[in-house]
């Protein structure tokens, strides 16, 4: 029976005086009127960072342009992930904090009350309060007309959602009768769980609150089916499309689609100051500059970007680092944050049945996973830097234990093709086993060809297997297209990297390593079954994976961490035992360019989508330039 | 030229009575040689004389006849992988040894990583002396797939090491899967034009021939296929190809779909030159004299375009080659493990390639040499067949 009551004391303790001085950016702005001064745009009770030597950073100067390359629009969507501005964010150890919130109480994972920044902004300067939050779930959420297929799994408890209540104008509350322990992971992810929005905008584009002249002449105007088409399109805050959508994150998008080269500039209303009082963030552009993803490692090593991870590999080191001096940058070496690099997974639900009944066979995909030769994949792909191992958990967590990393992912082809032999697989002339049915066993993996890590290794496990009597062959498709075919069971297997959170504690969910999602490359309609409530996908049928979704039910309603961690490591054991996914290796390093101009990034950090956010916990609006 | 409806086609006749050609003027013995020598021989003679064709022509033979023993000629097999040789750079070859003569040899490599940049550095070591070994038993392979062997012209020293073009990012020899990669790259472009030649001529021929219906649907029918956009539908064609197909089947796949996409410029000319030589005497002649169709096409009215066929077939062979590397440079064509010199250059198509490992597209080399000796060769050819220079 705790209450987790997070204080806003230590907040309101410091007194933190108001600066004179602006960004550079926006003195002008300021001194023609046009824009308050700073100390009127903060919100009452900014949220102060400290940056200093305790982190390893200095306090900066504020201007300049940091400037970045991507390969297309879709993704603007890093600079929310970068910006990381949350309701609740993790800080760099990984533990949630207030963020855009000015303080939460959690009442047992089923009563959540949040209290909101007084003066707090938008992007625009319209006020940002708890008609936000009624907007997003009154109008957006439950309403009828928007058909979103229903709420958010994180906001469904056994298929139910939360009660909503503004309690004033600052203070909001989400009740659910059960437990929720996902609702605050969700709201902290990488990407958030949008459950505010900013409503004195996007009302003009709601039926409800719109002049219909005007609503009809802009769903013209935008050529879309209808006004909900329209809100959506105008409403994709995570996406940063639009431009005159306000912001909450430290840099707004300030150009329109299409273009080769996109602007943001600092959010003159940012809720962050660093302890002297100055607003973040410190630089005040970004520049994202479009360019050909297989390029962007040439053009960061001549000097095209003053901070790159993405798009860029371990096999680019050499390369970036030779271009060092003269462009004036470092590489350094993040640890990919992911579960494993690189990992094979069979799909349980495919739509072939005599591959269907090989993969449920726990001996085949042991027999698969133990005729990789994994140490002479890291030493020709990795130098040996990298780890080899299961599919798990990253040895930096809490979680990892040895036996998890090195179940079946030792080298050991005879006992691999003893476990074949052992299933009944003979094997013809070319030496080439057979299917049960008579079939050569062609496997054939597809991947979304992003990545040429990902086809060396291939190419390594292919000549590995020709041992075992498997032929692997390799379909690339677009990624859209790779997700849909893997979710229609059109596939038999695929190759992608391990689960996205690669060092959790046992208060993360372990949903990953569970069937929750259609998305999930191993079991898709199992997923689809257990996040619809069954309403689509298959059943579960698999003793194996039914005993994860238990557990799974189990950690959602357990409120001690000594039973969390039970669950945990029970879920890690089936997955060590049953091979539900090959991994292969684990820890991989990826570079990371910074220039020598810019500073507190870390010289080292996990790189991760989530719960990292790659920079965002990081906190990207302190980094600065000289 | 239309007969009477009651006329019957005479009997092609030829005069059986003895013919004495020097009964008018006595030809000398070379004049004799010269006038009597047959079509080929003239050819040769002249072909002879274009210096550059003839050395562009013994180097295509060459090349041609090196595929028929690839294997022999290879130090090393297409996917042996050296771990220990990853990114290796290309091995000088030596022949005198602290001033002693000592043969062709190449010293070996010391490997050091260097943590710094994390770069595989491969210094030649003076001390390891290896000696390359000629007509020798290297690497165990099988001869086309057939039988096993292991002779070889030239392999590395026991234990050592032969990169004469240094080695790619798995450790495998540059040179040898060039080596092998000629098989594929030369033959995918006898293959295509084979098809385009036969589909050409034939369509081509019978439309300029006969004319009517056939040609104006035939006519139609490349205006069709020159319209479309050809990578979209290369890229649709090889999408087509079901991945099972085992790597020799897609190869022969794209073949054909090179030679099907490529007949209908030759069809074109070959139906212009047939529509203008028609009405020449000659041909007047030979049906008057009762030849047929058959005869008058390939007898009297293909040879005098031959020259126009030759070179058309000669240049049209680096394009199939140009296509076929293109293809698998945008990865629609052949893939690993099938080597061909455009697989080796896609798997060179990054910035690593071009500044650290250099090495890597040597492949561009064949492919240059190849398509400029085909053109070379076909320019000799043309001016030999031509019989009007």
């Amino acid at each position: 029976m705790k209450i987790f009551a997070v204080l806003l004391a230590l907040l309101a303790m410091l007194s933190i005086p108001a600066r004179a001085d602006e960004a550079p950016l926006l003195a002008e702005l300021v001194k023609a009127g046009t824009l308050p001064p700073e100390a009127e745009r903060l919100p009452k009770e900014p949220r102060v960072m400290t940056i200093d030597e305790a982190t390893g950073r200095t306090v900066g100067k504020r201007g300049g342009t940091i400037r970045t390359l991507m390969s297309e629009q879709g993704d603007l969507r890093l600079m929310t992930v970068y910006g990381y501005a949350r309701l609740v964010a993790y800080n760099r150890s990984i533990e949630m904090e207030p963020d855009i919130l000015l303080g939460y109480e959690n009442d047992k994972n089923r009563v959540f009350t949040f209290h909101l920044r007084p003066g707090h902004k938008w992007s625009d300067g319209t006020p940002f309060t708890a008609e936000d939050f009624r907007y997003q779930w009154e109008d957006i959420l439950t309403d009828k007309d928007m058909e979103r297929g229903g709420l958010d799994s994180a906001l469904l408890v056994n298929g139910k959602g939360p009660k909503f209540e503004v309690i004033d104008d600052l203070t909001v509350r989400y009740t659910w009768e059960e437990p929720n322990p996902l609702f605050l992971p969700a709201l902290a992810s990488a990407r958030p769980l949008d459950i505010y929005s900013a409503s004195a905008y996007l009302k003009q584009f709601h039926a409800k609150y719109a002049d219909p002249d005007k609503l009809a002449a802009e769903v013209a105007k935008e050529r879309v089916k209808d006004w909900t088409r329209l809100n959506i399109r105008k409403s994709r805050s995570y996406r940063f499309e639009n431009p005159d959508l306000p912001t909450l994150q430290p840099w707004q998008n300030k150009t329109y689609s299409p273009a080769n080269r996109y602007v943001f500039e600092r959010n003159p209303y940012y809720h962050r100051v660093d302890q002297n009082g100055a607003q973040l963030p410190y630089v005040d552009q970004i520049v994202i500059n479009i360019a050909e993803s297989s390029i962007i490692p040439a053009k960061t090593g001549s000097g095209e970007s003053d901070l790159q991870e993405r798009y860029l590999s371990f096999a680019d080191y050499t390369f970036l680092k030779e271009g060092e001096k003269r462009n004036n940058y470092t590489v350094r070496l993040w640890t990919v944050g992911k579960g494993a690099a690189v990992a094979l997974y069979p799909n349980l639900n495919t739509n072939d049945a005599g591959w269907r009944a090989l993969f449920r066979d726990a001996r085949f995909r042991r027999a698969l996973s133990l005729g990789i030769d994994r140490t002479q994949i890291n030493q020709v792909l990795f130098m040996g830097l990298a780890k080899e191992g299961a599919s798990t958990v990253l040895p930096g967590s809490p979680l990892f234990r040895d036996e998890l990393g090195s179940a079946y992912a030792e080298y050991d082809p005879e006992k691999a093709n003893a476990l074949l032999d052992e299933i009944g697989l003979k094997r013809n002339a070319a030496g080439i086993r057979l299917m049960p049915d008579g079939r050569p066993l062609d496997l054939i993996i597809e991947s979304t060809g992003e990545s040429s890590l990902e086809a060396d290794v291939l190419e390594l496990v292919t000549s590995d297997w020709a041992d075992l009597g498997v032929k692997l062959l390799t379909r690339t498709s677009q990624r859209d297209i790779f997700r849909s075919r893997v979710a229609a069971g059109e596939t038999n297997m695929s190759v992608w990297a391990g689960v996205d959170n690669g060092a959790p504690t046992a208060d993360f969910s372990p949903q990953e390593f569970v069937p929750t999602d259609p998305y999930q490359l191993q079991w898709p309609m199992w997923g689809t079954y257990v996040s619809t409530q069954g309403d689509a996908g298959q059943k579960v049928d698999d003793p194996a994976a039914q005993k994860l979704v238990d557990l799974y039910k189990q950690w959602l309603v357990s409120e001690d961490i000594e039973t969390r961690k039970k669950i945990w490591e029970e879920i890690l054991d089936i997955h060590a035992d049953q091979v539900f996914s090959i991994g292969i290796v684990t820890a991989t390093l990826v570079p990371v360019v910074v220039s020598n101009k810019l500073h507190n990034v870390p010289a080292e950090g996990i790189s991760s989508f989530d719960p990292y956010g790659y920079f965002g916990v990081y906190e990207m609006d302190a980094f600065w330039m000289d | 030229m239309t007969l009477p409806a009651n006329a019957t086609r005479l009997p092609h006749t030829v005069s059986d009575q003895p013919f004495d050609p020097d009964a008018i003027y006595k030809y000398t013995d070379a004049q004799k040689a010269l006038f009597e020598a047959s079509q080929l021989r003239l050819m040769w003679w002249k072909f002879r004389r274009h210096k550059p064709a003839l050395i562009s022509g013994i180097f295509l033979a060459v090349l041609y006849f090196s595929i028929l023993i690839s294997e022999l000629l290879a130090p090393y097999n297409l996917e042996t992988r050296n771990s220990s040789h990853i990114y290796a750079p290309p091995q000088a070859i030596h022949l005198f040894h602290n001033g002693e003569f000592i043969g062709p040899f190449v010293y070996g490599f010391d490997y050091k990583l260097n943590m710094e940049n994390l770069k595989r550095e491969y210094v030649p070591n003076l001390e390891k002396v290896q000696p390359l070994r000629f007509f020798c038993s290297g690497e165990k392979y099988k001869f086309w797939g057939l039988f096993e062997a292991s002779f070889r012209f030239v392999c590395p020293a026991e234990k050592g090491t032969m990169f004469l073009l240094g080695t790619d990012r798995l450790g495998r020899d540059v040179l040898s899967r060039i080596i092998y990669g000629a098989r594929i790259s030369l033959t995918i472009g006898l293959l295509g034009v084979g098809v385009s030649l036969v589909l050409g001529i034939v369509i081509g021929g019978m439309a300029g021939y006969y004319g009517g219906l056939f040609d104006v649907l035939s006519q139609r029918l490349i205006e069709v296929i020159q319209s479309l956009p050809s990578i979209p539908l290369w890229l649709a064609l090889a999408a087509i190809l079901p991945i099972t197909w085992s790597p020799i089947v897609v190869y022969f796949g794209i073949t054909v779909i090179l030679g099907l996409l490529d007949w209908t410029g030759l069809a074109r000319t070959v139906r212009s030159k047939l529509l203008a030589l028609r009405e020449e005497d000659y041909v007047s002649a030979a049906q008057v004299m009762g030849a047929s169709s058959r005869r008058i096409v390939f007898r009297h009215l293909i040879p005098g375009f031959a020259s126009h066929l030759i070179a058309t077939a000669t240049i049209a062979i680096p394009t199939m080659i140009l296509g076929e590397t293109t293809l698998s440079f945008l990865g629609l064509g052949l893939r690993a493990p099938i080597t061909s010199w455009g697989v080796l250059l896609t798997e060179a198509q990054n910035i690593n390639a071009v500044a650290l490992y250099p090495w890597l597209l040597w492949p561009v080399l064949p492919v240059i040499l190849v398509v400029l000796a085909y053109n070379f060769f076909g320019d000799g050819l043309r001016d030999a067949a031509d019989p009007y220079k």
